[in-house]
């Protein structure tokens, strides 16, 4: 059985492939150079419209596509922000974090432990990277016959940027920014 | 797609207003639409406009 996802399953492969050139043209698709044989898309996206900020994107499927489980934030699609990225504006969030929720306790029992809403870590390379939560496992889809794809992952990813763009701007409080809905 | 004229007052507060609106759009949970560009758009106005995208599927942040 073969053990990458888009060898297991080229009709997926091929259907993700086309769902992406339909939505995000500009995304290209390439693999990792770590011998992981992991694919991601790349490109750049503009959630705020002409005028607003460009974020330079890497969506990483895990090699078990599509799968997702209690705790897997954003299923077998993982949304790394390349530029900015999003390590170095957690860290610049902090202090104002403490300030407003006194301690780390409190920040992380609020939702803000990563200095931003919606985010999780992990290893990537030798390095430990911060990426976008999107939607909640259990609405990740990842049936036989129906399965989340990047496309859809990226669309959830742009609605978090702009939530996050307007809350660090303080056009949104603390509440919208963690209860908006997907 | 490069942001590259920052200081464009007019321009800085179109985008002003834009997020206004989506966000009060987002916090009535009004279903919103991702553009080619990665623009995110209230979806009826997408369409007024002639605007196509992806719709952001349903769902709550994780």
């Amino acid at each position: 059985m073969a053990f990458y996802w888009y060898q297991r399953d080229p009709e997926l492969y091929k259907a993700e492939v086309e769902t992406m050139r339909r939505f995000f043209p500009s995304f290209k698709i390439n693999q990792l150079p770590d011998g992981s044989g992991r694919l991601y898309w790349r490109g750049k996206v503009q959630p705020a419209g002409e005028g607003g900020m460009v974020w330079d994107l890497m969506l990483i499927y895990k090699n078990d596509h599509p799968h997702a489980t209690g705790g897997e934030y954003g299923g077998s699609v993982q949304i790394l922000p390349v530029q900015p990225r999003l390590k170095d504006l957690a860290e610049k969030m902090m202090p104002l974090i403490l300030e407003t929720y006194g301690t780390y306790d409190n920040a992380a029992a609020h939702g803000f432990g990563l200095g931003l809403p919606h985010i999780y870590r992990n290893n990537f390379g030798r390095n430990e990277e911060y990426f976008i939560c999107t939607a909640d496992p259990k609405y990740f889809k990842a049936g036989l016959n129906r399965s989340t794809s990047a496309a859809s992952a990226l669309s959830w990813a742009c609605k978090w940027i702009i939530l996050c763009e307007m809350w660090l701007n303080g056009e949104i409080g603390d509440d919208l920014a963690l209860e908006g809905n997907y | 797609m490069e942001n590259n004229n920052p200081n464009n007052i007019p321009n800085e507060e179109a985008v002003i207003a834009r997020r206004r609106a989506l966000a009060a759009a987002l916090q009535r949970s009004e279903p919103v639409i991702v553009t080619p560009t990665g623009s995110v758009e209230i979806e009826g106005e997408a369409d007024e406009n002639g605007l196509s995208g992806i719709e952001v599927p349903a769902g709550k942040l994780a």
